[in-house]
């Protein structure tokens, strides 16, 4: 580069220069360490500031559909108690999954029923076998959910008791509104189903006979309704009876 | 005889004294010439790194495309979940329990809280909605960027951290991407903004050199963030038996999430071949991505690779707003040139019909509207 065509530059400039490449390579080499799988080089910068600095901004993991990509369905049925006597179950992760299928333009709500299933599942899976003998009970009366997680503490008070609690109230929120849309205030229990069935395994795809690996339950039993704080029923009701009613048709 | 052999071997000897004796100051010569070449290439290096920072900003069209697709993903993605607002992330959704224990971190930082906030006020949760969705429509126009992309960060931000569940990785590259394009000048080219800036010879916030450095780092954190994603993507799937086993993309492709056409999805894994190249294909696409960007004709093979590997999860997985921000980001890599030259063969589509000798000739009408392919 010939001396007299070379822009000068001010000292200035070149100081907020070095300055703004020692940040960018900072940034692009914790970037680095984050996104790559855990290894020893994080050593390097420590675990507690690595993760000062990325989260929750820079929050990120790209281990999607790795190593073992799903090869499941979750889905998620409800039924109610009304004037006593139980409904049929309706299938909220079919209702919801009308929204999406065959459709380029995926709206998130059809995806809802199956997160909850899965979660739920991945809570209950966690549970211990006297403890999942105790979710299968029904609990209707007052307090249900603080006397439920009494006995699931009686058999084991671990972390565990807590992540399933959550799941549990989770669930059966959304199954009260399910039953609410579909069979009215009357509703006096529900009962959800939070299932996963696998697909036919790629060997067996033309085989006619093949039949899809059988359905996982997580049994669960009737609970007292559950309604959160700030819940619009009707918001919840518009879309997901329009939808119920669609698939009805 | 013997004398004469005497003198060579005494001239010899002397020779190689003199050289012995010359070695300290040839050794000293040849480092010094060492030190100056190594100093030149340093001098050099610093000279060429610092004008590519400082003198002009980089990828500018590329860049401006990747704005136009993040906008159109923006105003897809709010456009797609308008009627179901309510359901997935207002007062339909309070059973989730989010709005008293957000699952996500950013609910919780005032500055991204906004929309946490008015959550179950439907009237105020729509009003914000379409505030957010006219932030969108600007930021994809290029109107008043500087003042738009800050807003709409931190709005955009705000809403799709309301329900995590429904959530996916495409939402934080999304926001990534958003955060370091507050650095860079992605409505210089093809925007409102251009239009406007462009009377006044594009004048910067900043002072030039510094503004053309923040861009030009952006792209680089940009372009390293876009390598790591792929490439780690690659390595975690090359550990997994259905994906050295070929068939890893039948499995999601079954499933009802994740195969939201189930019968392109049988089409599409019917013949077990075609199921490996695309399993093996999108693993060894992702790992050399970084290095075919290296050269042109491999660059060509890597973003037309990558763009159809995008294009099919977007369509065949039900998630294509994810898709085409991805895709969106790829097209920085394509160069300035590049785009120029695409740009001029759509201007003289539409010329008029008396063209002059030296435009380009006319392409069909109907490739107007797409990009042109990479150059």
């Amino acid at each position: 580069m010939p001396e007299s065509t070379r822009p000068r530059r001010r000292v200035v400039t070149r100081v907020i220069m070095c300055l703004a490449v020692a940040v960018t390579a900072w940034h692009i080499f914790a970037s680095f360490l984050w996104i790559a799988p855990w290894s020893p080089l994080r050593e390097v910068v420590g675990q507690e500031k690595l993760s000062a600095y990325m989260i929750p901004m820079f929050g990120q993991s790209w281990s999607v559909f790795a190593p073992e990509p799903v090869n499941g369905d979750y889905r998620f049925e409800v039924r109610a108690l009304v004037d006593g006597q139980a409904t049929e179950w309706a299938s909220a992760s079919d209702t919801e999954l009308s929204m999406i299928q065959y459709n380029l333009f995926t709206p998130r709500a059809g995806i809802v029923a199956m997160d909850v299933s899965s979660q739920l599942k991945g809570a209950w899976a966690d549970l211990n076998e006297e403890q999942q003998g105790v979710v299968e009970l029904n609990y209707f009366k007052d307090a249900w959910e603080e006397r439920m997680e009494e006995a699931l503490r009686a058999y084991g008070d671990t972390d565990v008791v807590d992540a399933y609690m959550t799941q549990e109230h989770r669930a059966t929120a959304y199954a009260t509104q399910v039953a609410y849309a579909l069979w009215g205030d009357d509703v006096e229990q529900v009962q959800y189903r939070a299932t996963r069935q696998n697909v036919i395994p790629f060997a067996d795809r033309h085989d006619p006979e093949a039949e899809r690996p059988a359905i996982q339950y997580s049994p669960t039993g009737w609970r007292a309704p559950v309604v959160n704080d700030g819940q619009s029923q009707e918001a919840f009701t518009d879309v997901f009876r329009a939808q119920y009613e669609r698939i009805a048709e | 005889m013997t004398a004469g052999r005497g003198d060579a071997l005494r001239a010899r000897a002397a020779g190689v004294g003199s050289v012995i004796a010359r070695a300290p100051r040839a050794a000293g010569r040849l480092l010094r010439m060492l030190f100056a070449t190594l100093g030149r290439i340093a001098r050099d290096t610093w000279l060429w790194t610092e004008s590519w920072l400082l003198d002009e900003k980089k990828s500018l069209y590329g860049l401006a495309v990747t704005r136009i697709l993040l906008g159109l993903t923006g105003v897809g993605l709010l456009l797609t979940n308008f009627s179901t607002r309510l359901y997935t992330f207002g007062a339909g959704s309070a059973w989730n329990g989010e709005g008293v224990r957000p699952v996500s971190d950013f609910p919780r930082i005032w500055l991204f809280s906004w929309f946490h906030r008015v959550a179950y006020d439907d009237v105020l949760f729509t009003a914000l909605y379409l505030v957010l969705l006219a932030l969108a429509v600007m930021f994809t126009l290029g109107w008043r960027f500087k003042v738009v992309l800050p807003i709409y960060f931190v709005l955009w931000v705000s809403f799709i951290e309301m329900n995590d569940a429904v959530g996916d990785q495409g939402d934080n590259m999304y926001r990534i991407v958003l955060l370091l394009l507050l650095f860079a000048d992605p409505a210089a080219r093809w925007s409102l903004d251009a239009r406007r800036r462009a009377r006044r010879d594009f004048p910067t916030l900043l002072p030039r050199e510094i503004s053309n450095l923040l861009h030009n780092l952006a792209l680089v954190a940009l372009t390293a963030q876009v390598i790591f994603v792929y490439v780690s993507g690659g390595l975690y799937k090359a550990g997994g038996e259905p994906w050295s086993g070929g068939y890893a993309v039948y499995n999601p492709l079954m499933t009802e999430r994740f195969g939201t056409w189930p019968v392109l999805s049988d089409i599409v894994t019917a013949w077990g071949p075609a199921v490996t190249v695309i399993s093996w294909g999108s693993i060894i696409l992702q790992i050399s991505f970084p290095l075919m960007l290296l050269t042109r004709p491999t660059r060509i093979l890597a973003l037309l690779g990558i763009m159809s590997f995008h294009i099919g999860i977007g369509v065949l997985m039900g998630l294509p707003w994810f898709s085409l921000a991805m895709i969106g980001i790829d097209f920085i890599f394509i160069r300035d040139r590049t785009w120029r030259r695409g740009a001029d063969l759509v201007r003289g589509a539409f010329a008029d019909g008396e063209a002059k000798e030296d435009e380009p000739a006319p392409a069909p009408a109907r490739e107007a509207k797409k990009p042109q392919p990479v150059r």
